[in-house]
């Protein structure tokens, strides 16, 4: 890279960091710092390059199991019927779940200005653009002849025929591709100005050459900037209504059909709750560690992950609540179809699965009521992988149980899962962490504009009435106490 | 093209020099600055981004494209239930809204790199990298009598740098 980075002043860092609503990033003093330390991360590491092998190995033994799957057939995975949906549906549901995070803290927390997404919103774009890369594999897995996926798509063609428009799958294939057509639009578009940071310091000819072409030849003009933070503002109206509506026909899947589980009107609400609560539980998942190891802690502040875990526990709350209305509704339709099937997914056939869900989603993320336990990024982090997994058994809760337990008892069974939804579920985790960990060392993790924007800048002279240009009261008035830990 | 560039490192010096340059029309100028700033957008004043009208217009082509393919496809392939209409607009608002989402992100776009002039394929006379950096920068393009007077005038302002480029 082109220079190294500013040497970390030690004293501030050891001092309390007391961010507040003033100022955000005490320790980070001004504009080149900033780009000095976020750009430092995208240098070599021997740790990237050993969790980068792990992500390729995982993949590997994903996309092994699929090359058995189509040479040897569908049979291979756990299917059993009636239950012809199982882990790829599921890891589907999974993964558009994650997805979701992103585009809410870089979409809708932006619209409400709140304050927190500013450091982590980049992380978050890419794991959902990553994310959704994830999920839209998995109806192709999920296929008997996975090379026949594009007849979904509605395109003239020689059999003179088109798609059901009023199914929900048909719905799920314009929801997605416009879901992943629009964060990576979002994502691409936050970058451009940090590329060409990229391209003026970048001394290796090649990679200068590669940042201006994808910087688009931008200058940082009042021209370029006045009509980008207009783009940037519409495109976050956009994609705010989009991020409720994916889950919504994600989880028209289920709701459209009368399968007993299935047929409520709770579950877009619902599925948009759980969607955001997994993608906050990832973007933990992936942002403490990456902090500690990028040195970024005076950026991805304590204060920015208690206002994080704050969303994460209003979340489970929600998910809690629609628990509890799917307990209620069942109970109080009437239907014996219904009453059965919950009492078989809670106390019957699949205890196991919803003792893991209500576990992870429910009782777990109460700790969040705690300020310590919200300040604390181990608990964080070990929390964040309780939440992964309560959201994973949370699809897998909705998919194998409704399917094994429908109407008519002759057809009740049961489903296991082969070692090749196991692999497959391993791949997906390496697929999705191999772009990752490619995007981490490519580009910058953090939005070096929009960090600039909450950076003090540099005055000639203080504001007259003891306010400054920016708007900032002097001397600044600390009132929220933080730490670096 | 013939202008002036200059360098400042403080944010009230820049706009100090924009409101100056308003007030003291000397070419057209344009402020380089590494995030963007309210003070030195209202201070330039250039008025309201067109962005907003693409996003609309690529929004309503949108709305009306995804109802339409629905429709069409339907009324072309009609799938017959008993009871149910071959085409029918609650199922098909999906599309309307997610087509709609598309064409108008999309729209946006094109509205950015149009009135942005993005992509540049050339380099640009009076940019210079500090201006990603951290500096932030003048490029005026003053009338040949009038360099010297631009150039006092940003140095006036508090720019530590100033140097005619061509």
């Amino acid at each position: 890279m082109a220079s190294a980075a500013r040497p970390v002043d030690v004293e501030l860092l050891r001092r309390p960091n007391l961010p507040s609503a003033d100022v955000r990033l005490p320790a980070v003093k001004d504009y080149e710092q900033v780009d000095d330390e976020i750009v430092a991360t995208l240098g070599p590491q021997p740790g990237w390059f050993i969790a980068l092998g792990i992500a390729i190995l995982f993949l590997l033994i994903g996309a092994s199991a699929w090359a058995y799957q189509i040479y040897t057939g569908l049979g291979v995975a756990g299917y059993n019927p009636p239950i012809m949906w199982g882990v790829y549906i599921v890891t589907f549901v999974f993964w558009v779940g994650i997805g979701h995070a992103g585009t809410l803290i870089s979409a809708i927390l932006y619209l409400f200005r709140a304050g927190f997404r500013t450091t982590i919103y980049r992380c978050a774009e890419a794991m959902t653009v990553f994310a959704v890369m994830t999920a839209g594999l998995f109806p192709i897995l999920h296929l008997g002849r996975p090379w026949k996926f594009f007849w979904l798509i509605p395109y003239p063609n020689w059999r003179l025929i088109w798609p059901q428009m009023k199914s929900p799958l048909v719905w799920d294939v314009f929801a997605i591709l416009t879901y992943l057509t629009v964060s990576t639009t979002f994502l691409y578009i936050g970058l451009i100005p940090d590329f060409a940071v990229l391209r003026d310091r970048e001394k290796n000819p090649i990679r200068r050459q590669l940042f201006a072409q994808l910087s688009l030849g931008w200058r940082n003009s009042d021209r370029e900037w006045r009509h980008f933070t207009r783009a940037y503002l519409f495109l976050a109206a956009l994609s705010t209504p989009l991020v409720l509506s994916v889950h919504s026909v994600v989880s028209f899947d289920f709701a459209m059909s009368d399968v007993p589980g299935w047929h409520t009107t709770v579950f877009p609400p619902y599925f948009v709750a759980g969607a955001i609560y997994s993608g906050i539980g990832m973007v933990f998942t992936i942002i403490i560690p990456l902090r500690k190891w990028f040195n970024l802690k005076h950026y991805v502040t304590i204060n920015d992950l208690d206002a994080a875990a704050k969303l994460a526990l209003f979340t489970s709350l929600v998910v809690g609540v629609s628990y509890a209305c799917e307990w209620f509704v069942a109970w109080y339709s009437g239907s014996p179809a219904e009453k059965q099937f919950f009492a078989n997914r809670i106390w019957g056939q699949w205890w196991w699965a919803s003792a893991v869900l209500y576990t992870c989603n429910m009782v777990l993320p109460l700790s969040l009521f705690s300020q310590w336990c919200r300040r604390n990024t181990t608990w964080l982090w070990i929390l964040s992988i309780f939440i992964n997994i309560g959201m994973w058994f949370e699809r897998f809760v909705i998919v194998e149980p409704s399917l094994s337990h429908e109407f008519e008892p002759w057809q009740w069974a049961t489903y296991v899962p082969t070692w090749v939804d196991y692999a497959i579920l391993l791949g997906s985790f390496g697929w999705f962490s191999m772009w990752f960990l490619l995007f981490i060392k490519q580009m910058p993790v953090m939005a070096l504009a929009e960090i600039k924007e909450i950076v003090q800048p540099r005055l000639k002279k203080p504001h007259e009435h003891g306010i400054d240009i920016t708007g900032h009261h002097l001397p600044y008035d600390h009132d929220t106490p933080g730490e670096f830990e | 093209m013939r202008g002036v560039v200059a360098f400042f490192r403080e944010l009230d010096a820049t706009v100090d020099a924009v409101e100056t340059l308003k007030k003291r029309p000397l070419g057209d100028f344009t402020v380089y600055t590494a995030t963007p700033r309210h003070e030195i957008e209202h201070a330039a004043d250039r008025g309201p981004s067109a962005v907003r009208r693409f996003t609309l217009v690529g929004g309503l082509l949108g709305v009306t494209f995804g109802y339409w393919i629905a429709i069409w496809i339907s009324d072309y392939w009609p799938l017959v239930v008993g009871g149910k209409a071959i085409a029918t607009w609650v199922p098909y608002t999906v599309f309307g809204f997610e087509v709609m989402v598309l064409i108008g992100a999309l729209s946006t776009v094109a509205g950015l790199f149009a009135n942005a002039r993005i992509p540049r394929i050339t380099t640009t006379v009076g940019y210079d990298a500090r201006f990603s950096h951290g500096d932030y920068g003048i490029w005026i393009e003053p009338a040949p009598d009038k360099m010297q007077e631009a150039e006092q005038v940003l140095r006036d302002a508090g720019a530590v740098e100033v140097r005619v480029e061509r």
